[in-house]
């Protein structure tokens, strides 16, 4: 296997706020692969957006502190200097965020925008810009983007602004695209073409593909892995197969658990789970699921912190008890 | 676009209409006889009767409005009281000082406004955007008639290197007007600055808050690049609206600073007016005034549009 | 029964108000200008009585002496003690300014009301109506009307007072549009209340928060307005003392006498203020979203 584009080793990032320190991602570890999709699944609050936002340096420190290590093709990114930085973000690893109605500038026309940071990093300008960017809007599925390109973002429906975004996204060939997010402010329909084009343009450009949601369903599709966080951790990471059919983590089963799954072997209820999340102002000491757990043991799940241990090939789960898995 | 212009046009010919109805009705509403008061001692009936038909008082109120506004509509409004001049020269007499003093006032004032409002947005919370904000504020709270007495008794009386009063015109050499402008302009141009600069600062520190923003630094932008490119030009557009207002207000004449600083201008012709009960020139006056300040206000919203392809682009 | 439901479906902004205070006692300027305007307002009822001489106590061989431990303010030309004058003036200027924006709300409210709820024509009746008040610059409409009534203070309560009402009309239009479309509003029209009953019980109370920011913000400018006219000799009469006056009959003797004019002035500067501090802090707290139309509408002059 070749060396991951993007390793990722125990990051942490934590805010300084008035109520005191927020501790929002607390050690999370992966690799990514050229050519891979990798998933990160998880409630509102679980540190999984904030987790990516430090990955691209777009993190104001302070008030945030991040610490841990980010290699990409093997150089430390967490340290650049600011203007370090601005070579990797656009470049390296571009992104697309959730709400296509407020992430274009209102005044700038999708040409301006799109042509912008191919001007930054490829040095095309002009015409040769131009150009990129009406393939690029081509690429993305924008019927008659000769036109389009002088469009201003108000004049485009939420999902061609969405496919404008990804444009933008690809239009220095990233090795790295995160989607934060990216459909959940789309209609059903518009959410499938959307997550069906970033599939295929990952085929033909065969860029690694970082998708966060906190919806289990929308990812099935698309994603190789499959990281489930909670409480600024990982709690269980597997292959999306293996963690649909046999999901080994307490939290990861509550989940799939408030999921319609036609034909899948579930409860035919929706479960929710009870509680909230935990505060990131006031972690739990051992698990941070344990309060809302219905298996803990009331002594090494709230004292003791779950190791990410191995329980399957390619599947890991963070869990003291691990489901289907007879040990200590 | 033009649909746009002629709504905003017709708009404003409708407030315009309002206008002099009101500075109509309250003209007439003035206690005590205008003509009777502009004869003074000197009363002598046939005058009186003569003066009266002369300028139309004689007839039905709504008849003197027409024939009025008939007259406004051509330039002509009418004769003063006092003095018999035609009013339109009176005013046009005061447009010189009255300009120059708005110009000068609004470039001290965009001068201070923009570089202060907008590095205090962007480093917003630090000690820099603090007394900025802190000076601001004491620019928005200070009375220009303290001010102005202020700066005449430090620049003019105590070090005397200013003059304390008067307008040069521009034909007396640039030094004189200059010389001449420095302390009224101070005077309103700080206030207005202040003002300006917590506009400023908050359109910004909008715009900064937008999802776009983070777009932009996810493209390898620079903070800079961010502000100029993406930030700055949302940001006209509520600034352009509050410019043009103050632009407006400065136009129509700083009644205060004129009086302090013995300033030919039209807030000081209204006030003498006012004084001297000379009606017709007090009603021809406010009227230009407040056509003045309509009609920047529409030209702020033809910029408005200019700047904001929301609307623009329809 | 409609009537409980009703009940329910009415937001509860008085939760709201500790939540307010708190927000407001954590900004160190606005605590700074309650104070100060705790201690106004102290002053402006109790002047006569804490003023250590006569406002109008003629001293002549005293004239013009600069501030000492016997004058602390230093005594003008008729040899008034000027911190006396400063004092009692407080009164004055706290009157206009409470009454004249008093005043805009009782008649500004209404009209954004009824504008804002019952729209179409007499919206735009109304409205129009306001942007003609609005088209001229606020002193020259005070002065005009000042031309109008006469000198005096109680014609400069009133001339301020109509300046500043389009300012209320537009804001609470403004919020009466947006609240309108609320579930609640909506809900409670739907079950039959009444047109009167909606608006005192549903939309009144929400709209409270930017009328009282702009209230706040109001009674600052409109202060800053009395001086302004008052300097010019269209408000306070002699030979009462008010801020704006005492300036302006302080610039003849402005070389000898300076503090005649610098006390009066930091007294208008500091009340001013003292309310924008005060205003500013509930607007963050209140209000947070709204922009302040006050500003656009410029300064008193």
């Amino acid at each position: 296997m070749t060396a991951p584009v993007l390793q990722v080793r125990d990051l942490q990032v934590r805010f300084g706020t008035k109520r005191g320190v927020a501790n929002v991602v607390n050690g999370i570890s992966y690799d990514l692969h050229a050519g891979e999709t990798l998933a990160i699944v998880g409630e509102s609050g679980s540190g999984k957006s904030v987790s990516v936002l430090a990955l691209m340096g777009l993190l104001p420190q302070p008030p945030a502190a991040v610490a841990g290590s980010v290699l990409y093709h093997g150089d430390e990114l967490l340290g650049l200097s600011p203007k370090e930085w601005r070579g990797i973000r656009g470049r390296g690893t571009a992104m697309i965020f959730q709400d296509p109605m407020t992430s274009l500038n209102p005044v700038r026309t999708v040409g301006y925008q799109l042509t912008e940071p191919m001007a930054l990093h490829l040095g095309l300008k002009g015409d040769d810009a131009r150009q990129r960017a009406i393939e690029l809007l081509d690429l993305v599925g924008i019927p008659s983007p000769e036109a389009r390109i002088d469009d201003y973002p108000h004049q485009l429906s939420g999902g061609m602004r969405q496919r404008v975004m990804i444009a933008m996204g690809l239009a220095c060939d990233p090795d790295v695209l995160i989607a934060d997010e990216a459909t959940t402010a789309l209609d059903v329909t518009t959410q499938a073409q959307i997550t069906e084009l970033v599939d295929e343009l990952q085929e033909r450009v065969g860029m690694a593909v970082i998708w966060i949601t906190h919806d289990l369903g929308v990812v099935a599709s698309i994603a190789d892995r499959v990281h489930v966080m909670y409480g600024g951790r990982f709690m269980e990471q597997a292959g999306v197969d293996a963690l649909y059919a046999t999901p080994r983590h307490p939290y990861t089963e509550g989940l799939l658990g408030s999921l319609p799954m036609p034909g899948a072997d579930r409860p035919e209820r929706l479960v929710t789970i009870p509680g909230l999340p935990p505060d990131p102002v006031a972690m739990p000491a051992g698990c941070p699921f344990a309060p809302r757990c219905g298996y803990s043991d009331g002594d090494r799940c709230v004292g003791t912190v779950p190791a990410m241990e191995s329980v399957g090939a390619g599947h890991d789960s963070a869990c003291h008890y691990p489901l289907g898995v007879v040990n200590g | 676009m033009s649909g746009f212009l002629v709504r905003r046009i017709l708009q404003m010919l409708l407030a315009l209409l309002g206008v002099s109805i009101v500075v109509f009705a309250l003209m007439h509403l003035v206690p005590g006889d205008p003509v009777r008061v502009a004869l003074g001692t000197r009363f002598d009936q046939d005058l009186y009767d003569a003066l009266r038909e002369r300028v139309g008082l004689d007839k039905p109120l709504i008849q003197q409005y027409f024939s009025w506004l008939g007259s406004a509509i051509t330039g002509d409004l009418g004769v003063s009281f006092r003095n018999g001049q035609p009013v339109t020269t009176l005013i046009m007499e005061r447009l010189p000082a009255t300009i120059t003093l708005a110009l000068a006032a609004l470039f001290i004032a965009l001068v201070v406004a923009l570089p202060a409002g907008i590095i205090s947005a962007v480093r917003s919370g630090t000690g820099l955007d603090y007394t900025v904000s802190a000076a601001s504020q004491v620019g928005i709270s200070m009375p220009d008639f303290w001010a102005g007495v202020m700066y005449i008794l430090l620049f003019s009386l105590t070090l005397g290197w200013l003059p304390s009063s008067g307008f040069a015109p521009f034909g007396d050499g640039i030094v004189e007007w200059a010389r001449h402008l420095i302390l009224p302009a101070l005077t309103i141009g700080l206030i207005s600055g202040s003002i300006i600069t917590r506009f400023v600062r908050s359109a910004v520190l909008e715009a900064l808050n937008q999802d776009y923003v983070l777009t932009a630094r996810a493209k390898g932008l620079s903070e800079w690049q961010v502000v100029r490119r993406h930030v700055l030009p949302n940001a006209w557009i509520p600034i352009v609206t509050v410019v043009g207002l103050q632009l407006g207000f400065l136009l129509g004449g700083v009644v205060v600073t004129e009086v302090i600083f013995a300033w030919p201008g039209l807030g000081r012709l209204a006030l003498t007016a006012v004084k001297d009960r000379d009606f017709t020139v007090l009603q021809g006056a406010v009227l230009y005034i407040a056509f003045m300040f309509l009609a920047i206000n529409l030209i702020v919203d033809i910029i408005y549009a200019r700047l904001d392809p929301r609307v623009r682009v329809s | 029964m409609s009537d409980h439901l009703d009940d329910r479906l009415a937001a509860k902004p008085v939760s709201r108000t500790r939540e307010t205070l708190q927000t407001l006692m954590a900004n160190k300027l606005a605590v700074a200008g309650l104070i100060a305007l705790t201690i106004l307002v102290f002053v402006g009822i109790f002047g006569e009585t804490i003023a250590p001489y006569g406002i109008n106590e003629i001293d002549i061989p005293n004239r013009l002496t600069g501030p000492s431990g016997t004058h602390w303010f230093g005594t003008d030309d008729l040899g008034r003690d000027v911190f006396s004058r400063v004092i009692v003036a407080a009164r004055v200027s706290l009157q206009v300014g409470f009454i004249a924006v008093g005043f805009a709300l009782v008649v500004g409210v209404p009209i954004g009301l009824v504008a804002g709820y019952y729209r179409g024509g007499i919206d735009s009746f109304l409205m129009r109506m306001m942007d003609v008040l609005f088209s001229f610059p606020a002193i020259l409409l005070a002065i005009a009307i000042l031309a109008v009534l006469g000198p005096g203070v109680g014609n400069a309560m009133i001339a301020i007072g109509l300046v500043y009402t389009p300012i209320f009309a537009r804001i609470t239009r403004g919020s009466v549009l947006v609240v309108s479309e609320e579930v609640y509003v909506r809900a409670a029209r739907s079950i039959g209340a009444g047109n009167r009953r909606i608006i005192a019980r549903h939309i009144l109370p929400n709209v409270m928060a930017p009328i009282i920011v702009q209230t706040t913000l109001s009674l600052a400018f409109a202060i800053l307005s009395e001086a302004a006219l008052s300097f010019l000799g269209l408000g306070v009469q002699p030979p009462n003392p008010a801020w704006g006056r005492m300036l302006a009959e302080g610039r003849n003797f402005f070389q000898q006498a300076p503090w005649m004019g610098i006390f009066p002035g930091l007294a208008i500067l500091v009340t001013v203020m003292a309310f924008n501090f005060v205003g500013d802090g509930l607007r963050d707290a209140l209000d947070p979203k709204q922009k302040s139309v006050i500003e656009s509408r410029g300064q008193s002059v």
